[in-house]
């Protein structure tokens, strides 16, 4: 379980250990940061590799600065022990992001922190243990709103979109997409097209982008 | 120069005296207009000679009443000069120098150089009859100031025909003390003048006297040739019969001293016969003439009419009390009987001579009269009258020398003052220049100080408007840092919620979640309860987080922020209501601060002239941004104003300054009682 405060591991203790203590032996370790994340998975897959891994996305990151994050951290767990199960659990539900972790990790669980109860982490678990995916609702959600879209948004589109919802002024977009405001002004250009707004302002954008469910 | 110069002066102080006085003098013109009137009258009457003299006297001392009332210039020496020649035609000659001294003493006051060589003049006329060495100098002084006047300023013939005339009464009293020589001088110089001032009334008189002065020196046919010239000039003028009278009468004593008597006889028999009726007028001169052919019949031993002549011109010269005469003619009868050896008779007439030669101080006469008397008396008498012709012979010669040395001092004396008055004029004139130096170069100083000066102003508007400008950066700038100081910490507290806290209170309710599902003790639902509620906290927060999280525009929102600020506190203080707009498409950090700090201005201005005039209980602002142009648009509900009427104050030409610096369009649009709208259009 990776996750950087103790309250939060204290709960998925108490909620895994007091009802499952009697179908499995669970034994978990804990890590609160990326780099003890890394050497306790590094360490598992040369003797005892873990089963299933807990990981929250918002992390310290490790102290070389190569792990910056749950979703890297995720990324090195999959090469090392590719049969442990992941689950990500996150305060993040902003679709880019959601979108993001599927697409990268593709995870066996994906939870919203902010929906979750004990029961549906049981619930999450016992699925998964048993093979099976469980996403919380939001990401179902996501995965609803896309499939009704005939085209999906990569995630630099959904990342503009996001910021722009958030008030971003499109010219201090490079700051937090890693694109030219130029190459910024197509996309939304593109998008708009998408929506078959073509000639609508910012406003008019969010608005579609909201009812699509692209935010 | 010097006069030049202070005339210069004196018209500048009368232009000063003019401007202060300028309305007291239309009254005053016409008050003096009235004196001149009146003087000119009096003194008319004063030379009329069909008035008896004691009236003349009487008009004559009324006009001087009034003319001490005048202002002193040179209309006014011009009076006093009127007022002494109508003394001068009373015979009433002390008044006529008392006048002029007068005339002087004003001339001298009013610096004018003209009117004072005019009174030397005429002094000199009153002194050329007894007193020689006083008209010599007077004269003198006079010719001084005609030869050096600045000839620019006047008519120039004038002063040359003044300056003839001063010259020949000069020369002929020059002539009369026996300075034959600087008389022809002055004489000459005197023809020089009248031939530069084109008028040839003097002339006859020029060359009768250098006729008389070549015969003095004894250079007869240049004497002849002089007085026949004096002639040529009066010839077809009035004074034509007069001066061949005087000039036959010259020839013939010239004639007479070259002992030409025949030639002699002719011209004074031609001067006798030609204008008898003249004669008849001028008993004096026919006497003169008469007695001057008795005495060279006399003279060339053609006695055939003496003394019947002598006798004929004496009882003219008798009946006409004309004593001159009287004194040659009984000398001439005197030397006649001595030449007859009537000696007795001879002496009788010699002493009547003597007598009124004596009174008349005529010594030539007198010279001859005691030769005369030495030679008639018996021997102890004759001894008598030859010393006293000895003692006077003496005293003549002393006096031509004493004459010589008295002009030569005389002109000393005057030529020393006009030299220390061109060394005053001189050092006036360094005064002057260095005077008018100061005032150029003060002057210089003073434009130089007010170019600085204003240079200074403008230079000093500059600084303020840039510092004005630099006020209005550091106050966006300042606003900026706030608006990201606020943002950052905005941020840290959207993090430390959603990571911090939110993580630990959903630690918390997964945790209680967890144990509620062990635990069977008949609360579960109760608890569950209480977890829901933690769970819409955590959305709660959750949200506040996201909110707080977002960004709030940095820099742009600086700007409108503190035009916010502005509308607001300035409504607060007026208590108006507000409302503001912004367009968020306008990019304010890409718009220059000169144009930020101008539409800045505009609003305050705008607002000021809302709170000032309008009465107005709202107020919309906004601002829009339409085709790359910002527009301004400031809207009250006030009572307006009619934009035809109302002048534009300072308040509206700056701002439409403002605007037009921006290369903007402003519009006031107002009526009454409907309110003002400001809109201001600003290309970017």
């Amino acid at each position: 379980m990776i996750d950087d405060h103790p309250m939060i591991i204290e709960g998925y203790k108490n909620t895994l250990l007091g009802e499952n203590q009697k179908e499995y032996q669970i034994k978990i370790d804990i890590a609160s940061n990326c780099d003890d994340a890394y050497s306790s998975i590094v360490k598992s897959s040369e003797s005892v590799p873990y089963d299933m891994l807990f990981v929250d996305i918002k992390l310290p990151p490790s102290s070389d600065g190569s792990i910056t994050s749950g979703e890297d951290l995720a990324k090195h767990a999959k090469e090392l022990l590719p049969k442990a199960k992941i689950i990500i659990l996150t305060m993040h539900r902003e679709d880019h992001r959601i979108h993001n972790i599927l697409k990268n990790i593709n995870p066996s669980g994906f939870l919203i922190k902010s929906d979750l109860t004990s029961s549906e982490l049981l619930l999450a678990f016992n699925n998964i243990v048993k093979g099976k995916a469980y996403y919380s609702s939001t990401v179902n959600d996501h995965f609803r709103k896309m499939m009704t879209n005939k085209f999906s948004l990569d995630e630099k589109n959904l990342k503009i979109l996001y910021h722009l919802s958030r008030g971003v002024k499109t010219k201090n977009l490079p700051n937090y997409v890693s694109l030219s405001l130029s190459a910024i002004e197509k996309r939304k250009n593109q998008i708009k097209e998408m929506f078959s707004i073509a000639k609508a302002d910012d406003q008019k954008l969010l608005e579609e982008a909201r009812k699509r469910g692209f935010i | 120069m010097l006069k030049v110069s202070l005339k210069y002066l004196c018209i500048i102080i009368l232009m000063l005296g003019f401007i202060i006085s300028c309305n007291n003098k239309k009254t005053r013109i016409e008050d003096q207009d009235l004196k001149y009137n009146l003087i000119d009258e009096f003194i008319n009457k004063g030379k009329n000679s069909e008035l008896s003299n004691e009236e003349r006297v009487e008009n004559l001392e009324k006009a001087y009443g009034i003319y001490s009332t005048l202002k002193d210039n040179s209309m006014k020496v011009e009076k006093i000069h009127q007022i002494s020649f109508a003394y001068y035609s009373l015979k009433d000659f002390e008044n006529y120098k008392k006048f002029n001294e007068k005339a002087l003493e004003l001339s001298k006051s009013i610096n004018d150089s003209l009117k004072i060589a005019e009174s030397y003049g005429y002094l000199g006329i009153y002194y050329r009859v007894s007193e020689l060495d006083n008209a010599y100098k007077n004269f003198y002084q006079a010719e001084k100031i005609y030869s050096s006047i600045n000839l620019s300023k006047y008519d120039k013939k004038e002063i040359a025909f003044e300056h003839g005339r001063i010259l020949i009464d000069l020369a002929r009293v020059l002539q009369r003390t026996k300075n034959y020589s600087e008389s022809e001088k002055a004489t000459i110089r005197a023809i020089e003048s009248f031939n530069k001032a084109e008028n040839e009334k003097f002339l006859s008189i020029c060359y009768t006297n250098l006729g008389i002065l070549a015969k003095y020196m004894e250079r007869f046919d240049e004497a002849i040739d002089y007085h026949l010239k004096a002639i040529e000039y009066d010839e077809n003028t009035k004074d034509e019969i007069l001066q061949k009278t005087i000039s036959y009468n010259n020839i013939g004593t010239t004639y007479k001293s070259q002992k030409k008597y025949n030639k002699a006889k002719e011209y004074y028999n031609k001067a006798l016969l030609s204008h008898t009726e003249f004669l008849e007028k001028n008993p004096k001169r026919k006497a003169r003439l008469i007695d001057n052919l008795a005495y060279v019949n006399f003279l060339s031993n053609d006695t055939t009419q003496i003394p019947e002549l002598f006798y004929k011109a004496l009882k003219i010269r008798d009946s006409i009390d004309d004593k001159n005469g009287i004194a040659t003619n009984t000398l001439h009868l005197a030397e006649y009987y001595q030449s007859i050896n009537k000696d007795s008779i001879s002496k009788v007439y010699a002493e009547q001579s003597k007598g009124i030669s004596l009174e008349l101080q005529k010594n030539e006469e007198l010279l001859r009269v005691y030769k005369l008397l030495s030679e008639v008396s018996n021997k102890s008498e004759g001894l008598e009258y030859a010393n006293q012709y000895i003692k006077l012979n003496d005293s003549l010669v002393k006096q031509e020398r004493l004459f010589r040395d008295k002009f030569a001092r005389i002109r000393f004396e005057t030529d020393q003052i006009v030299e220390e008055n061109i060394q005053i004029s001189k050092e006036n004139q360094i005064l002057l220049i260095a005077i008018l130096g100061l005032t150029t170069l003060s002057l210089l100083g003073y434009i130089i100080f007010r170019q600085q000066q204003s240079n200074k102003e403008l230079l000093f508007a500059q600084t303020q408007q840039e510092a004005n400008e630099e006020i209005y950066r550091l106050l966006l700038n300042q606003q900026i840092k706030l608006e990201e100081g606020r943002q950052l910490e905005q941020q840290r507290m959207s993090e430390e919620l959603h990571d911090g806290v939110l993580g630990r209170l959903f630690g918390v309710r997964l945790s209680l979640d967890g144990i509620n599902q062990r635990a069977n003790d008949g609360f579960t639902d109760a608890r569950n309860k209480y977890i829901e509620e933690l769970k819409s906290i955590e959305k709660e927060i959750r949200l506040i987080s996201h909110d707080l999280g977002a960004e709030t525009l940095p820099s742009d929102v600086a700007y409108i922020d503190a035009v916010e600020t502005l509308i607001k506190d300035l409504c607060g203080v007026h208590k108006i209501e507000y409302e503001f707009n912004s367009d968020e498409n306008i990019d304010w950090e890409s718009i220059n601060d000169q144009k930020k700090v101008n539409l800045f201005r505009i609003l305050q201005e705008s607002l000021q002239n809302i709170f000032k005039h309008a009465k107005a209980n709202i107020v919309k602002i906004s601002f829009d941004y339409v085709d790359d142009k910002i527009n301004l648009t400031i809207l009250d509900d006030g009572i307006g104003f009619k934009t035809s009427k109302v002048k534009k104050g300072i308040g509206l030409k700056n701002i439409a300054s403002r605007v037009s610096q921006m290369s903007g369009v402003v519009n006031f649009l107002s009526t009454e009682d409907s309110g003002t709208t400001v809109s201001v259009s600003i290309p970017l």
